[in-house]
């Protein structure tokens, strides 16, 4: 027969919290403010609020193209920040992650750098508008998103930046206790992006502080995020908190995990394909199981805009 | 012990468990998913060939358990069905296929992707699959001879290994859940073969002797 026999440093059950003592426990928290409610943020307001509603800017808004459905777009997301499951970021981005208020760090080769709330940045570059632009994800899927934000030329204008400054490297946040995925998935956190100076000048590029006429959820990388639409999504880096002109082209972090499948350009292009599959043609998010795909155009369909950026540039090795 | 493996043993209870992965698409939760509504056709893509990855994991796990658990009547049933765990490997890889083909949305976007070693792999484990389904009957053990039945179902170890680089190549950040999905199998391989390695060493000593 087996004896169970109390080690000396076990307690004996009596001296266990009781269920009651453990719920009033629970009781007192949530009196006090500080129960899931609080502590997961659902009752905190989110993101950058500054400028909403904004005004349609008419020389973009893609006639004849339908959005993709609200739900989609703030429902099917890569953040790796929070998890690999495009379906599952809307949830854990909105657990106690805090976008308001938020930072933005400019500094490198500029004559004033600046260090500034999100709003206070939206203000001072005479606010947002609305442009609606196709997304095409490098994994051959693609969305038409009405982003509200602002022109990125206009915050550069206001920092001037010196004859030094090359490229802009942008910078994500860095807080592996609000975002789970930080704490490894072989990534080297924070996320990191860059853009050529004229690339960041163009007229396309935004910086994007709300979707579809309200302020960014948490997942499209609230508060404010890079969106540049001849570009795979993955160049449009989320939740900036810095942003830096530099000499030397920036290592951007799909480039640092797989160089041979992700560059530093990642231009739109259908001749082009990535190692995995072909970049030709692209899936429509929303369109359903037989949906035939559509063809991927050159530089997303913004050649007009970009193409002479990249005069005498080979494509095929700068991909 | 004995009643659980006396249920396992019944075939529609068999063909139940080796239809779960279908049955759970029927209900409403599965289709609710924002995944399957953003794209339905990549969702189904990734989710049967998972649930062919993993029945072939559990086909090729049962003859090594067998070998450490000698006495369970648990793992004798289900090799008793492992046959038809291995044919529906094929079946649920097929069904992949067939959603690979819609997912590409035409003949030409389909054929243009097999120079990938990504999808090349998957094609080749494909008609290595198919060649052990037709022959997975007695009729072809017979027509065959026990041997070199045997020595064409070797052909699982090829499978396993394009399964592997498969699965592994559709990461796109480490092999975290490659390595989750084909640990428990590569483990107990290892095991048996040191199991058999132990035992013709053991043979050889005692030939000296």
């Amino acid at each position: 027969m087996r004896i169970l026999k109390k080690k000396s440093w076990e307690l004996p059950d009596s001296a266990a919290t009781s269920e009651r003592d453990y719920i009033n426990r629970r009781r007192f928290l949530k009196a006090v403010g500080l129960g899931s409610g609080a502590l997961l943020g659902h009752s905190i307001a989110n993101a950058a609020t500054v400028g909403f509603p904004s005004p349609l800017n008419s020389a973009y808004k893609l006639e004849g193209l339908e959005p993709t459905p609200y739900d989609l777009v703030k429902g099917y997301n890569n953040f790796y920040e929070f998890t690999t499951d495009k379906g599952d970021v809307q949830e854990l981005a909105n657990q106690g992650w805090k976008t308001e208020p938020w930072e933005i760090e400019i500094k490198g080769h500029v004559d004033k750098p600046m260090k500034l709330d999100v709003n206070e940045c939206i203000t001072k570059v005479g606010g947002i508008e609305q442009r609606v632009y196709r997304m095409r994800c490098v994994e051959a899927w693609s969305m038409v998103i009405p982003w509200d934000g602002f022109q990125l030329s206009k915050l550069i204008d206001l920092v001037q930046p010196t004859d030094k400054a090359k490229y802009v490297k942008f910078t994500s946040f860095h807080d592996p206790k609000s975002a789970p995925g930080q704490k490894g998935g072989g990534i080297d956190w924070p996320y990191v992006e860059g853009l050529t100076i004229e690339e960041a000048r163009n007229e396309l590029t935004l910086l994007a502080t709300g979707i579809f006429g309200k302020p960014i959820p948490n997942q499209n990388g609230a508060p404010i995020r890079l969106v540049v639409p001849w570009k795979y999504g993955f160049k449009g880096i989320k939740s900036i908190s810095k942003i830096e002109f530099v000499t030397k082209q920036p290592l951007n972090t799909w480039q640092a995990l797989q160089s041979r499948e992700y560059g530093f350009y990642a231009n739109v292009n259908p001749e082009v394909d990535h190692p995995r599959w072909s970049q030709a043609s692209e899936r429509i998010i929303g369109s359903g199981f037989f949906s035939s795909r559509k063809d991927t155009l050159m530089f997303n369909g913004y050649s007009e805009q970009v193409a002479s950026l990249y005069k005498g540039l080979d494509l095929r090795r700068n991909f | 012990m004995n009643g659980i493996a006396r249920f396992l043993k019944k075939k529609w209870v068999l063909y139940t468990l080796l239809l779960t992965p279908i049955l759970y698409l029927l209900l409403p939760q599965a289709r609710s998913e924002t995944e399957f509504q953003a794209d339905p056709a990549k969702y189904l893509l990734e989710y049967i060939g998972l649930s062919a990855t993993i029945l072939f994991v559990i086909a090729l796990m049962i003859t090594p358990l067998r070998k450490v658990f000698p006495k369970s009547p648990i793992i004798k049933a289900f090799a008793f069905h492992r046959r038809q765990i291995g044919v529906s490997v094929f079946i649920y890889a097929l069904l992949h296929l067939l959603i690979y083909f819609a997912y590409t949305g035409s003949w030409s976007g389909f054929v243009k992707d097999w120079e990938k070693l990504f999808i090349l792999s998957g094609i080749i484990a494909l008609i290595l699959l198919l060649v052990l389904a037709v022959t997975s009957n007695n009729r072809s053990v017979r027509a065959l001879g026990g041997k070199r039945w045997k020595r064409i179902h070797r052909l699982v170890y090829a499978i396993m290994f394009l399964l592997i680089y498969h699965q592994a190549t559709q990461e796109k950040t480490g092999y975290q859940e490659t390595a989750k999905i084909f640990a428990p199998l590569l483990i107990l391989q290892a095991y048996r073969i040191g199991l058999y390695g132990k035992r013709s060493l053991d043979q050889r000593s005692n030939d000296k002797s």
